[in-house]
């Protein structure tokens, strides 16, 4: 039965969007029960590709062969049938649905009442869901609702949504993205638990670590053409960097010691509850200086977002106090802290960062609309909105297909989250909170933003660098504050912390502890020589 | 079909002012399709409209009255209307649902009646204060809603449908109390010089009334275009009807802009409330929200939100309004039935935005299929 060499063949594809080409004639093929990973930067035209597959998108040019036969794949259900399956970036849940409703949604097994009123067997469709998870280890309780779960559980539900459709290929779309480091572990090993029962998986990143970790080959595409398919053991990360951006990458952050002048923020014993009431920042206090990086690290869900949305004045303070160079700001409005200084890149970009249905320079202009160059006497100034959207976007590299007007909801994710660094950075603040500034953007990306911040830190600003990326904190910081649970574990220069310190500071464990580890490490080593 | 939808309906360019008059064609053939069953012409009906509307001449005309007359009796129902649509659009803009043009439309017009309407001041002075107390008593009413929803989360959709039948029974109770006509059993008239439209002048040999807030109506949709685009107080309320949470980050005073949307879109149905009961009434009927209201949300949809569209959308909307009677006495069909054909222009503009997606369809599949026949044809 199995008479061919590739369960996917994607051969000369093609598609062109009004003045973009997305992908320019790639060919790959893939083996079954292989993972093939597909690796390039924001915009290279992975995810296009792979939504071709998927049915999503029709190939102006080429052709598609799944398990050698010709198919033109017309729509996702198509693809589905088939035998293909994908998990999008953002996902296709419905929140206040149960994990079982959104799974069997669109393939609902039918039973009939009294013989004839047709309704879903919904006890039935729990056990298969049940039976499923637990057969592929993909922990998930069918009863849940949706809104009540974590985004990695919410993952493991578009997971079984594929299995129970019987897909053969499974197509992740940058699957760690929203997820901590044990979570992309623990993702890691489903998707080699799936590889190992025959599955063939396909997996969209940026992140060159995973691709080492789990991928068989590796398709590396830029600006739309496939520029190389390696194997993966016979290759190195350095190289794949290379390979993805066209040019050499290094992972340190080049910056020169810092010279911290006086202090600009200080935060003293700052309490905030989140929305259930509960003291998400217990009691946390410290202080940045002009011209330090000053990097939080902690794992997700620790209280990061409500400190920086406490300092940013988009939540209210239970107790304590934020003095901004000197000013107490804890009772301050937004604007007033804006106009004191503040810049705040927040996490969630498309809630929150941007305003999805403006343009790109009504987007960039939404700090200085109402100053005196973008507005008189509340008339818009539309040159001066040009000119300052047109700088950013050169300085800044933000690409779009209509520059200035294009729609900000339709620009890539990683561009959105340029453009509103871009912005942040412009206003030349005293203080700049980044609130996972490099989330979900590429290796290329990454190392410009870092060079922003550590050039920013040397202008002289105090910088806030709240990241979930262990690698970036010890890359970035000049000083290390670890928070869990509502409280700050550690601070210290970062030249006195070691990685697997600051791990275990996340992971709460206490400050003695650690010491008297280190202490018996050295014992050990002194025995040892 | 597929080929002549993409033809016409493809492509950025007026889009949605192509969709929306597609919308319109479609509807009138369906209203012809319904004419047709009940044995009546359709040509002749749709040309009644416009007769009725003094958009076309009509066989004969009572002395002193021509087209002319019909056309500014027209005019005047289409003022109300203008501004009923543009209350709605600035406050979708804001991110609000205002349900509530009715009630506001019925407290301005009281307050303008009450208080101007039964006085005896020269028309130079009584005319500009109607419309004062029209702009004022509607704009409290929208701050009603507004601190409703900002103060306690209350949706605007619950609180200003409530507060319609609050208004109009409260209102009732008023005019059956002091200002019941006993013959006409609406409120009495206003008196002539405080009314908004001019009634029978006579000049040219002709007798027309002249309504004179048309042209503050239409200059009012161009006032909001451009406050809309082109002013700091538009981005505010179009960013925290776009993203609330956005707009907050951004440090825009999302309260206050709540606030300001409901006011504006209060003082503008109030200008709809006085236009329509001041000017082209003369006086309240008790016990009744006004359906114009509702309509007004049909036709801002239909306006694609845009205050030139809404006078665009207004116009027609009233042309099927008014040329009705006409319609319904010439071929002796019910009345109904131009609510029928509006009905049906409705439902197809809300379907705008399965058109749009239909037609870019359609567009790509075709675009590849040519693709596909050149190629073939090339390797042929």
């Amino acid at each position: 039965m199995d008479n061919y060499e590739y369960i996917i063949e994607m051969k000369h594809i093609t598609k062109r969007f009004p003045r973009i080409v997305a992908n320019d004639d790639v060919s790959i093929s893939i083996k079954k029960g292989e993972i093939y990973a597909l690796l390039g930067e924001n915009g290279a035209g992975k995810t296009t590709i792979m939504s071709v597959l998927f049915g999503m998108y029709e190939p102006d040019e080429g052709e598609i062969y799944i398990r050698g036969e010709k198919v033109n794949i017309t729509s996702p259900r198509q693809a589905t049938m088939l035998g293909i399956g994908m998990v999008q970036q953002h996902f296709r849940l419905i929140s206040n649905y149960t994990v079982t409703e959104n799974i069997i949604l669109g393939s609902e097994p039918q039973n009939k009442l009294f013989g004839f009123i047709p309704h879903v067997d919904i006890k039935k469709s729990n056990a298969e869901i049940a039976a499923l998870s637990e057969k592929y280890g993909l922990k998930v309780d069918p009863l849940a609702v949706i809104s009540d779960l974590n985004v990695s559980t919410q993952q493991r539900v578009e997971i079984l949504k594929m299995l129970y459709r019987d897909a053969e290929i499974l197509i992740f779309d940058e699957p760690t993205a929203v997820l901590t480091p044990q979570e992309i572990e623990f993702l890691l090993e489903i998707i080699r638990g799936l590889r190992d029962s025959g599955k063939t998986i396909i997996i969209i990143t940026h992140k060159l670590e995973e691709i080492k970790a789990i991928a068989d080959r590796c398709a590396i595409l830029n600006h739309g053409r496939l520029i190389d398919i390696k194997d993966v053991k016979d290759t190195s990360t350095t190289e794949l960097a290379r390979l993805m951006v066209g040019h050499e990458v290094s992972f340190t952050v080049d910056k020169e010691e810092a010279r911290p002048g006086d202090t600009v923020l200080k935060v003293e014993n700052l309490t905030v509850c989140n929305e259930q009431g509960y003291k998400a920042v217990d009691d946390v206090s410290f202080k940045i200086h002009s011209g330090e990086i000053f990097a939080l690290a902690g794992v997700a869900g620790n209280g990061q977002n409500e400190l920086a949305d406490a300092i940013a004045g988009l939540k209210q303070v239970r107790s304590g106090k934020i003095v901004l160079d000197g000013l107490d700001i804890t009772g301050m409005s937004i604007r007033e802290r804006i106009e004191n200084g503040m810049s705040y890149i927040p996490e969630d970009r498309q809630k929150v960062g941007l305003i999805m249905g403006f343009s790109l320079k009504d987007n960039l202009a939404v700090r200085k609309y109402y100053t005196d160059s973008f507005s008189h006497h509340t008339i818009i100034n539309d040159q001066t909105f040009d000119e300052h959207g047109k700088r950013l976007i050169d300085d800044y590299d933000i690409r779009s297909s209509d520059g200035n007007s294009t729609i900000v909801r339709a620009m890539s994710g990683g561009n959105q989250q340029k453009a509103m660094i871009a912005r942040e950075i412009d206003m030349n603040g005293k203080l700049i909170v980044f609130m996972q500034p490099t989330r979900g953007l590429d290796v290329g990306a990454i190392s410009n933003i870092h060079k922003r911040i550590v050039a920013e830190r040397d202008r002289g600003a105090a910088i806030l660098l709240i990241s979930l990326e262990l690698d970036e904190v010890m890359n970035c910081a000049d000083t290390i504050g670890v928070i869990y649970d509502g409280r700050i574990n550690r601070i210290a220069k970062a030249s006195e912390l070691t990685v697997n310190e600051v791990g275990n500071y996340m992971m709460g464990v206490s400050r003695s502890e650690i010491q008297d580890g280190r202490d018996d490490m050295q014992k050990e080593g002194g025995e040892g020589a | 079909m597929k080929k002549l939808m993409v033809r016409l309906l493809s492509g950025e360019k007026h889009q949605m002012f192509r969709i929306s008059v597609f919308a319109v064609v479609i509807s009138l053939i369906f209203g012809a399709v319904v004419l047709l069953m009940i044995s009546t012409n359709p040509f002749a009906s749709y040309l009644n409209l416009l007769q009725g509307s003094g958009l076309a001449p009509k066989h004969s005309y009572a002395g002193m009255r021509n087209m002319f007359t019909d056309f500014m009796s027209f005019l005047d129902a289409m003022t109300p209307m203008i501004f009923a649509s543009l209350s709605v659009m600035v406050a979708l803009k804001g991110g609000l649902f205002n349900i509530g043009v009715s009630g506001m439309m019925l407290v301005s017009s009281f307050c303008a009646t009450a208080l101007v309407g039964y006085s005896s001041l020269s028309a130079g002075i009584a005319r500009p204060l109607v419309l004062i107390t029209g702009i004022v008593s509607g704009a409290l009413v929208g701050a009603i809603i507004g601190a409703l929803k900002f103060k306690f989360n209350i949706n605007e959709v619950v609180s200003s449908i409530m507060l319609n039948y609050i208004f109009m029974y409260v209102l009732t109770f008023f005019i059956n109390s002091y200002y019941l006509d006993p013959v006409s059993r609406q409120s009495i008239n206003i008196s002539d010089s405080a009314r908004l439209t001019i009634i029978d002048i006579k000049a040219f040999g002709l007798k027309f009334d002249v309504p004179l807030a048309f042209i503050l109506a239409i200059l009012a949709a161009f006032i909001i275009r451009f406050v809309m685009n082109r002013t700091t107080i538009g981005y505010e309320i179009k960013a925290v009807g776009l993203s609330p949470a956005a707009a907050n980050y951004a440090g825009i005073n999302i309260r206050k802009n709540i606030l300001l949307t409901m006011v504006v879109s209060g003082a503008l149905a109030g200008l709809a409330g006085v236009t329509y009961y001041c000017g082209y009434v003369g006086s309240i009927q008790p016990g009744v929200v006004p359906g114009l209201g509702f309509n007004a949300i049909a036709v801002a949809l239909l306006g694609c939100s845009d205050p030139i569209g809404c006078i665009l959308a207004s116009f027609l909307i009233t042309v099927i309004s008014k040329g009705s009677i006409y319609m319904s006495s010439q071929q002796g069909v019910e009345i109904e039935l131009a609510d029928l054909i509006t009905a049906f222009i409705l439902i197809f503009s809300a379907c705008s935005g399965f058109i749009k997606e239909y037609t870019d369809k359609a567009e790509r599949q075709l675009k590849e299929k040519n693709f596909n026949e050149k190629k073939g044809g090339a390797q042929a």
